[in-house]
C-alpha cells in the first residue's frame, strides 16, 4: 500500500508510491562514461587555464599552479557569488535584497581525467576529505560568511558541466533555508526531549536494521525513512557532533572510506547514475550545538520533479527506502 | 555583481546571477516525445464516461493513482517516525476532445471551462473531512515531468496532510499580516503595478509578474488583483479574465521560448478552517517554463541560482508578439 511518511527533522511529508515501485533497472540512465576531452581545464599541465589556486594537496611540494597535485582548489571561473566587496543590504518596498558576496570554489578531486571519485585510492580520497576540511576552516574565518556548503554534481542530469571529477564549495552570507529548517526541527525536538533527533534516528535505524546500507566504526550510511528521492542515502557520524570541521583525522579517514563505499554501490546498482551530494553542518560559530548533527546527503538523479512536487513540496518517491537499502547492501 | 534576493512569502533567498545572464536561446530543452493522434489513449477513450464532464472537459481517475481513498485514513507512529497510508485522490483533467497538445492553443472558452472544472473538483474534495489540501497543476513536456505531449491535460491531487511548501507560504503570509495587518500579496500586487518593471501583462482582474526573487528564468506568477484566499471563490466573477491571462502567458512562452516544457500550480488556501486564511492568504498561480536543472547546491541549501534577472525575463516576455503566428 502506498504510504505517506514524515521526516522527523523538518516535518516534511513524502509519498512512497508503492503501487509502481521501481527497482534499480527501472530508471532511465545517463551515459556517464568519461570521454577524454582534449581541452579539459582541470587536467594537469593546464593549471594556467583555471583561476589561480587557493589551496592544494601537493605531496612532493611542487609549486602552486603547476602539476604534481593530488587535490586542487581554485575559484570558480563563473562564480555565483564573489568575495570582493562589502555586503550592502537594501529594502525595496516589501522586498529585501543584498549584494552577492560570498565565495564559490571548485575542488578538483584528482589529476586523472578518467578516474571518478569512487575509483580514487585510499590516500587520494583522504586528501579530498582533508581538503574539504581545510577549505571549510579557511572560509569560516571570514566574518561576512555564515555558512559554507560543500557539494558535488556528477553527471549531466545532476547539473555537472565539466566531466573531470570535482566538487564545489560555496560560502554564503546567510544560513540557507533547508539548513534552517533542519535546525529549527532539531531544536524543537531537543527542547521537548532533551536529546538530539539525529542520535535518536541512528538508534532507531539500528533497531529497524532494514534501511542500513553500510557502516564502519565511525559512520552509518542508511536510506532515510521519509526520503525525497529514490535511493537517497544519508551518511552520518555515529558519535554526536554538530560541526564537520571539528572531526579528527581518524574520523576523516573513516568518512573517506564510507563515502567511497557508498558511491561504489550506487555506481554498481544504478549503473553509474548522475548524482548530487552535499554536506550539512552547523552554521559558522555554532560548532557545539547539542541539537544538531552533521551529515552528508547523497541523491542519485533518477527522476524529475513534477508540478505536484514544485507546488506542494510533497515528494513522490517510487522506491521504498528499505528496498533501496537492500539493493545497495547486497551490492 | 550578482544579487541576493529574498522571497517575502517563504523567506527563501535566490541568487540572481547577473554576471552569468544568458539569452533565452541559450537554454535547451530536452526533447519531449510527441504522441500522435492515432496512438493517443485520451482520444481513443474520449467518449468513455468520466468522474465529471462539462463542455468538452472531462475529469477521469488516474490510471496509475499515487493516492487512493478506498481505505479509511489512519495515522500511525513508528518509533520517532510518522506514517499514514497514501490516502487521497488523483485525477486527470482531459482539457479538450481535440488532440491539441498545448493549453496555449485552446480557445478561451475551453480554458475557462478547465479552470471552472478545477474549482468544482476542489469544492468536491474539500468536503472530505480527511483532505487537507487540493492542488490543481499541469506538467507539460518531459522536463516538466510529463513523459509525452500530445493531448492537453492537467491533474488534481487531494492529499490528507498539509504539504511543506504550502505551510511555508501560509506561515510567511501570516507573519506579514500579523505585523502589518495587510495582505502580503495585495501589497505585492500594488508595488508591482506601480513599479512596472517586473509586470509581464495585466488585465481587469489579474497581473502576471516575474517574481522579485525568481528561482527560475522566466518564472511567472499570476496574481489576482482582488483579495480572495481561495481559488474557488476567487474565480466566481473572473473566470473569463483568468482564461484570457492564462492563454496570454502560455502563448508568450510558446512563441518567445520555442514551446518549452512548463508547469503551473494553483496555490489556493488549505481546505480546512477557511476562516483562518480569509484575511492573510491570497490565491495565485505559479507558471514556470522548465529551462534549467536543479543541482546539488539548490538541493542542499534550498537556495536557487537564477541566471536571468526577473526584470529581464519580464521585459523579454512583455515584448513577445503573441499575435504573430508563424
Amino acid at each position: 500500500m502506498p504510504e505517506l511518511r514524515r521526516d522527523p527533522v523538518v516535518g516534511r511529508w513524502v509519498i512512497i508510491d508503492s503501487d509502481h515501485t521501481k527497482g534499480p533497472s527501472d530508471f532511465s540512465k545517463d551515459d556517464n562514461t568519461p570521454t577524454r576531452q582534449a581541452i579539459c581545464p582541470f587536467c594537469p599541465g593546464r593549471e594556467h587555464q583555471t583561476p589561480d589556486e587557493v589551496d592544494a594537496v601537493r605531496p612532493l611540494k611542487s609549486l602552486p599552479n603547476t602539476s604534481g597535485w593530488l587535490v586542487r582548489t581554485v575559484p570558480n571561473k563563473f562564480p555565483v557569488l564573489i568575495p570582493e566587496g562589502i555586503i550592502e543590504k537594501e529594502g525595496i518596498g516589501i522586498y529585501d535584497q543584498m549584494t552577492g558576496i560570498g565565495a564559490h570554489e571548485v575542488l578538483i578531486e584528482g589529476p586523472d581525467h578518467d578516474k571518478g571519485l569512487s575509483e580514487l585510492t585510499k590516500e587520494e580520497m583522504q586528501a579530498v576529505i582533508s581538503q574539504y576540511q581545510s577549505r571549510f576552516r579557511y572560509l569560516s574565518q571570514d566574518s561576512r560568511f555564515k555558512y559554507v556548503v560543500i557539494f558535488k554534481n556528477f553527471g549531466s542530469s545532476a547539473g555537472a558541466t565539466v566531466e573531470h571529477t570535482h566538487s564545489q564549495i560555496i560560502a554564503l552570507p546567510m544560513v540557507p533555508k533547508t539548513v534552517l529548517e533542519e535546525l529549527k526541527g532539531a531544536e524543537h525536538y531537543h527542547q521537548y526531549r532533551g536529546r538530539c533527533v539525529f542520535c535518536d534516528m541512528i538508534a532507531q535505524e539500528y533497531q529497524d536494521k532494514e534501511r542500513i546500507v553500510v557502516e564502519n566504526s565511525s559512520f552509518l550510511a542508511f536510506c532515510p525513512y521519509a526520503p525525497r528521492y529514490a535511493f537517497e542515502i544519508c551518511i552520518i557520524p555515529k558519535a554526536h557532533g554538530a560541526d564537520f570541521a571539528s572531526s579528527d583525522e581518524k574520523t576523516q579517514a573513516h568518512l573517506a572510506q564510507i563515502l567511497q563505499d557508498v558511491l561504489k554501490k550506487i555506481k554498481k546498482v544504478l549503473k553509474n547514475p548522475s548524482y548530487n551530494y552535499y554536506l550539512h553542518t552547523a552554521p559558522i560559530g555554532y560548532a557545539n550545538l547539542a541539537c544538531y548533527h552533521w551529515h552528508i546527503e547523497i541523491i542519485p538523479k533518477l527522476t524529475r520533479s513534477v508540478g505536484f512536487e514544485w507546488g506542494t513540496g510533497l515528494h513522490i518517491v517510487p522506491t521504498f527506502p528499505q528496498d533501496a537499502a537492500r539493493f545497495l547492501r547486497d551490492a | 555583481m550578482s544579487l541576493l534576493r529574498k522571497d517575502p512569502i517563504v523567506g527563501r533567498w535566490t541568487i540572481i546571477a547577473t554576471e552569468r545572464a544568458r539569452r533565452p536561446a541559450a537554454f535547451v530543452d530536452p526533447q519531449s516525445t510527441v504522441t500522435e493522434r492515432k496512438d493517443c489513449s485520451y482520444c481513443q477513450d474520449i467518449d468513455a464516461p468520466g468522474v465529471y464532464e462539462s463542455h468538452g472537459v472531462k475529469v477521469i481517475n488516474s490510471s496509475s493513482p499515487i493516492l487512493d481513498d478506498s481505505k479509511p485514513f489512519e495515522r500511525r507512529g513508528h518509533g520517532l517516525y510518522d506514517v499514514c497510508h497514501s490516502y487521497g485522490s488523483h485525477e486527470i483533467v482531459v482539457e479538450t476532445r481535440e488532440h491539441v497538445a498545448n493549453m496555449a492553443d485552446l480557445s478561451l472558452d475551453q480554458i475557462k471551462t478547465v479552470m471552472q472544472t478545477y474549482a468544482l473538483r476542489m469544492q468536491t474534495h474539500s468536503k472530505n473531512p480527511f483532505i487537507e489540501y487540493v492542488l490543481a497543476y499541469k506538467n507539460y513536456g518531459v522536463a516538466a515531468g510529463s513523459r509525452n505531449i500530445g493531448h492537453a491535460r492537467s491533474q488534481i491531487m487531494a492529499v490528507p496532510v498539509l504539504p511543506m511548501r504550502v505551510k511555508d507560504k501560509i506561515s510567511g503570509a501570516q507573519k506579514y499580516f500579523d505585523y502589518h495587518e495587510r495582505c502580503l500579496f495585495c501589497d505585492m500586487v500594488s508595488q508591482e503595478i506601480k513599479n512596472k518593471e517586473r509586470v509581464v501583462v495585466e488585465n481587469e482582474h489579474f497581473v502576471v509578474i516575474a517574481p522579485f526573487a525568481s528561482r527560475f528564468p522566466f518564472e511567472t506568477w499570476i496574481l489576482p488583483k482582488g483579495h480572495h484566499c481561495d481559488f474557488v471563490e476567487g474565480i466566481v466573477d473572473s473566470a473569463d479574465s483568468l482564461a484570457a491571462i492564462m492563454k496570454d502567458i502560455l502563448l508568450r512562452f510558446k512563441i518567445g521560448l520555442n514551446d518549452p516544457a512548463y508547469n503551473y500550480m494553483i496555490q489556493s488556501s488549505p481546505v480546512k478552517n477557511p476562516s483562518s486564511f480569509k484575511e492573510n492568504y491570497h490565491w495565485h498561480i505559479e507558471v514556470m517554463p522548465r529551462l534549467t536543472r536543479v543541482a546539488g547546491f539548490e538541493r542542499g541549501t534550498g537556495f536557487y541560482t537564477c541566471p536571468i534577472p526577473p526584470e529581464m525575463s519580464a521585459s523579454f516576455l512583455r515584448e513577445v508578439d503573441i499575435h504573430a503566428r508563424t
